[in-house]
């Protein structure tokens, strides 16, 4: 009695990691979408506060700062309790995928790539909706000098940091629920209940 | 390979000269609950042939689920040693143990375990592009597959448009889709009504027959008992005793005649 078979070992495919992605966010598109508005709203708040920055008084400025942190923080919760839900209610799916042959790792980056996808939308929305606002409040006051009165090389940073942090947010939100995800036993999938 | 195994484990053993594909050898499965020791298996050495079609009866406990759980490498034994061929489970890493799961086993679960969000077909070809195959050929292959289980005109329904007996079908072209060695099959018939549950069982046998897989069925289902070519009772963790489907027939005329 001989094997006609080698153990071997599985690659892990990054277009099936997208692919799995795109379809979880596509399901639960409500969710998504409050999941994006949430980072819009934190990164756009962030985008106003930095450019009123130099406007206010100093007290005034420190007050926006705190109210700007929690802002982020919340999101950051807001991001891990969704992607927490997301993976405690995908665990029979997930064991199953396991049993099929997924791997760890195969898990791990299919629900980090999927709130990486949320933070960038949720991003570029908030920069865009945040940047629109300080302008159209700018023009409010200043009229039309408000172009001249911008520094379009300050901004350009701002705007980068602010993206950044989005996306750092919502990678630091899912860090934990991916992880979970990843080490789920197998078995989870034999499971009774629904 | 040593051939000598605990004596009444033997009973009803396959003949001889097949090969093999599953042994165990002395496993053992102990759970610590609190302050309590449980013991999940008792010594458990079962050697199954290639191609055999096995059942495993015994009440809710009995420690049926984790004997499957630690053949199909999903756990690990607390002693003792598990061969799948020639291979030992317990020697594997996380991604072999990853490839044994795709490539050489197939599961069956007693709640269907259709992936939700994907269609049949896409349910079909999640092994095959695990398991590297490209994603046109496992088109065509999962779509042979679904056509061989009878549901050739309900490839892209999701399982909330199948029935239980429909999705049953989904889960057993799944578990065919990469031409495993082994099915394990835990109390696939269950969740279904008798007449599904018979057209489910005949269609394990067909596949079994076709494929020359080995299948290995837990079940509480005594129709299971007239395909199997063996049947494996166990209670309370052990192997309570071994049979041939001809020596089964003898007890329940036996039986029959009180």
């Amino acid at each position: 009695m001989s094997a006609q078979w080698k153990i071997g070992q599985l690659k892990l495919s990054l277009a099936l990691v997208v692919r799995m992605a795109f379809s979880s966010l596509k399901i639960r598109l409500s969710r998504t979408t409050l999941t994006v508005l949430t980072i819009a709203t934190s990164t756009a708040f962030l985008i106003y506060v930095l450019t009123l920055e130099k406007s206010g008084d100093k007290a005034e400025t420190e007050n926006w700062y705190l109210m700007m942190g929690l802002c982020l923080l919340v999101a950051a919760a807001g991001v891990l309790n969704t992607m927490l839900m997301s993976v405690t209610q995908r665990y029979r799916e997930i064991g199953t995928m396991k049993c099929l042959g997924a791997l760890d790792s195969f898990v791990l980056y299919s629900v980090l790539f999927e709130s990486a996808l949320v933070g960038l939308a949720g991003s570029v929305l908030g920069v865009v909706a945040g940047l629109l606002v300080a302008i159209a409040l700018g023009f409010a006051e200043f009229g039309g000098q408000v172009f001249a009165r911008m520094s379009f090389d300050a901004i350009t940073w701002k705007l980068l940091g602010t993206f950044l942090v989005g996306m750092l947010l919502t990678t630091l939100g899912a860090a934990v629920p991916a992880w979970i995800a990843a080490r789920m036993p197998p078995m989870e999938a034999m499971r009774g209940e629904k | 390979m040593e051939t000598a195994a605990p004596r009444q484990h033997l009973l009803g053993d396959f003949s001889g000269n097949q090969d093999l594909t599953v042994m165990t050898r002395n496993v053992f499965k102990e759970y610590r609950m609190g302050e309590e020791t449980i013991h999940a298996l008792k010594d458990v050495s079962v050697t199954i042939a290639t191609g055999e079609y096995v059942s495993i009866m015994g009440p809710s406990g009995s420690g049926k689920t984790t004997l499957f759980n630690v053949v199909g490498g999903l756990l690990k034994p607390t002693s003792g040693a598990v061969f799948i061929d020639e291979v030992d489970v317990a020697q594997l890493d996380a991604n072999e143990l990853a490839w044994l799961r795709c490539r050489k086993i197939g599961y069956i679960f007693q709640s269907y375990n259709i992936i939700k969000v994907m269609s049949a077909l896409e349910n079909v070809t999640l092994p095959m592009l695990f398991a590297g195959v490209p994603p046109d050929e496992a088109l065509d292959r999962g779509v042979d597959i679904l056509r061989r289980v009878g549901l050739g005109d309900r490839m892209l329904h999701t399982p909330k448009e199948l029935s239980g007996g429909q999705q049953q079908r989904v889960a057993i072209a799944r578990a065919f889709a990469n031409r495993p060695a082994i099915i394990l099959a835990d109390e696939p018939t269950a969740n279904l009504d008798l007449k599904t549950g018979e057209e489910i069982i005949h269609l394990m046998k067909e596949m079994n027959r076709e494929q020359g897989v080995t299948v290995i069925c837990s079940t509480h289902d005594h129709k299971m008992l007239d395909i199997s070519d063996r049947i494996i009772w166990m209670e309370d963790g052990a192997v309570k005793r071994i049979a041939r489907r001809d020596e089964v027939e003898i007890q329940i005329d036996v039986l029959q005649e009180h």
